[in-house]
């Protein structure tokens, strides 16, 4: 419903919200001098367009904000296109998935879909980066995730120390809640590390495979590189297997020999490494064959 | 904390301040002798991590006030219950004294602004929040705290006054009142009003909150955007509304928020204010 074609009709309470949401948040038309006012007044120093325009822009002003708390390094790697494109996706992005929850903590959880389409608005050069962007837009929406998921007790090293090396491959290892894992091909973990920890906004790499761990520890948010050979265990783990049923996979693939010699000698340090981390709050033994 | 003025017997818990997240871990290490804190209550739903381990945390150790800003109790849209099952919850949880939102609204027809909309001051709209007032009240078991907003538009339709409006409907709603001087400020700039106006219809045996804090003066308009000490001016408001009704102050910040003790003492220099030059 567009706001001229409400304003003939605005009498009840409900219809002056339709009419006001829509001038808020559609085209510039929609809230055109003369329809505005019809439903507000001047005060006394501005038109009544002009105090309603103070609506208009904190709509979307308020909304990128939300965005740009979400997507810092995104932010500042689209920089590289001008620096209005993370402005311009982001009110392409209000406008194709505006808000319908009261709260803002899941507005920004379409973006890495969003950039893949790439419908970002006029953001000259964004087709090229379309996979990168929403990769690093996955790794930072993770982050939101992974500090929102559910507190659980993580895995006390102990635990791990306690079991029997015959029950090892009837482990099924829980894992947290806030624990997350992605594959990329992009190294965008290290793009993440440039612009947040060593302040630049580096080149826009060339894709490179990589896997990474996000995860919270101690209310901490963390990422961690993962090797193919971790992401060969880690990944079954997650999926709910055992870690025989995970290593008997590892086998089967005819996996490079390589990957099953570093998965042979170092696969106790990982443990030790990622229950250090929290990646997992218990250990259930699968029955007995 | 002081004998209650207000007819819902809530406490006045003194000076407070609004928690936010850059002063988590000052508070968490050092215990400040702040006398109470009001969270913003949507920072803590949706979320089962962070947030609400720390929350938990600042509730062991202080009163907690919950404000809201989308409750949309002015909206036309149904009320959304799982927000307000979410809200009770939250409230349980933190053993909040009381729970406050806006009169105002933030979205129609599924979609929302996240913004505080003003609402068109007439008749329909009074009974229409009266009664979804009563509806949440239900639902919390408490009385709700409405907030007066800072506006920078009125209505053509408009039909009474912003303080007329108010004090019908927290008279029909039979709910509390969130008195914030800033917003008495702001919209008396923004419409041409006096400030004096509107204190003077205020049922401050309904006013359990006092609101204090910056703004942003355009020149041509101001808006309320929590950001920078209070001027004297509104400080002024300020005591005089406290020495109507004696209720919780709490300073909001909300950009730009210097340390915790930049913001602490801002707070604390409502107590300049509270009583007159005479002493009275």
């Amino acid at each position: 419903m567009t706001a001229a074609k409400t304003a003939k009709s605005a009498k009840s309470l409900r219809d002056v919200q339709l009419w006001m949401v829509s001038a808020i948040t559609g085209p510039e038309a929609d809230a055109s001098a003369t329809d505005v006012a019809r439903y507000v007044t001047a005060g006394p120093r501005l038109s009544a367009a002009d105090r309603f325009s103070i609506y208009r822009s904190g709509y979307h002003a308020r909304l990128v904000e939300c965005l740009l708390d979400d997507y810092p390094v995104l932010a500042a790697m689209l920089g590289r296109l001008g620096d209005d494109a993370f402005d311009t996706l982001c009110r392409a992005y209000v406008d194709r998935h505006p808000s319908a929850s009261p709260n803002l903590n899941g507005f920004g959880r379409h973006m890495a879909s969003f950039c893949r389409e790439g419908k970002v608005g006029r953001v000259p050069g964004f087709d090229a980066l379309r996979v990168f962007a929403s990769e690093l837009a996955t790794l930072e929406w993770s982050l939101v995730e992974v500090l929102h998921a559910e507190t659980a007790a993580p895995l006390e090293i102990a635990a791990l120390q306690a079991l029997p090396p015959e029950a090892w491959a009837r482990a099924r290892f829980i894992t947290n809640p806030a624990l997350h894992v992605f594959r990329f091909e992009y190294p965008v973990n290290a793009v993440f590390i440039a612009n947040r920890i060593e302040e630049i906004v580096p080149e826009v790499p060339a894709p490179s495979p990589n896997a990474v761990a996000v995860y919270r520890k101690d209310m901490q948010l963390w990422r961690m590189d993962l090797t193919p050979a971790m992401l060969g265990v880690l990944e079954p783990l997650l999926a709910g297997k055992t870690l025989g049923e995970a290593l008997e996979a590892i086998e089967a693939a005819a996996a490079d020999p390589e990957i099953l010699a570093q998965t042979g000698a170092n696969l106790m340090v990982w443990f030790r490494e990622w229950v250090d981390a929290g990646f997992f709050t218990r250990i259930e033994l699968s029955p007995e064959p | 904390m002081s004998r209650p003025r207000n007819r819902f017997s809530l406490p006045n818990l003194g000076i407070g301040l609004g928690l936010r997240t850059v002063h988590y871990a000052h508070i968490l290490e050092h215990a400040p002798p702040v006398e109470w804190f009001e969270i913003l209550s949507e920072n803590y739903m949706q979320t089962k991590g962070r947030p609400l381990h720390f929350l938990d945390r600042v509730a062991e150790r202080y009163p907690i006030a919950m404000h809201g800003v989308s409750l949309s109790i002015g909206g036309t849209d149904p009320l959304d219950r799982a927000y307000l099952a979410e809200l009770k919850t939250l409230r349980d949880r933190t053993k909040a004294l009381w729970v406050s939102d806006h009169l105002c609204w933030t979205g129609v027809a599924g979609k929302n602004t996240h913004d505080l909309l003003p609402m068109p001051y007439t008749e329909e709209s009074l009974h229409h929040t009266a009664a979804r007032i009563r509806q949440v009240q239900d639902v919390l078991g408490a009385p709700l705290a409405l907030e007066n907003p800072s506006t920078y538009v009125e209505h053509a339709g408009n039909t009474m006054k912003e303080w007329d409006f108010l004090a019908a409907l927290a008279k029909e709603a039979d709910c509390a009142l969130l008195l914030d001087v800033n917003n008495i400020y702001v919209s008396a700039y923004n419409h041409g009003f006096e400030p004096a106006d509107y204190l003077a219809a205020i049922p401050f045996d309904r006013v359990v909150q006092l609101h204090v804090s910056g703004h942003t003066n355009h020149g041509t308009h101001i808006v309320d955007t929590h950001i920078g000490p209070v001027i004297d001016p509104v400080w002024e408001l300020l005591g005089e509304a406290f020495r109507k009704t004696g209720a919780s102050i709490l300073l909001e910040w909300d950009a730009s928020i210097p340390s915790f003790e930049e913001t602490h003492a801002d707070a604390l220099r409502a107590n300049d204010f509270l009583v007159t030059k005479a002493g009275a």
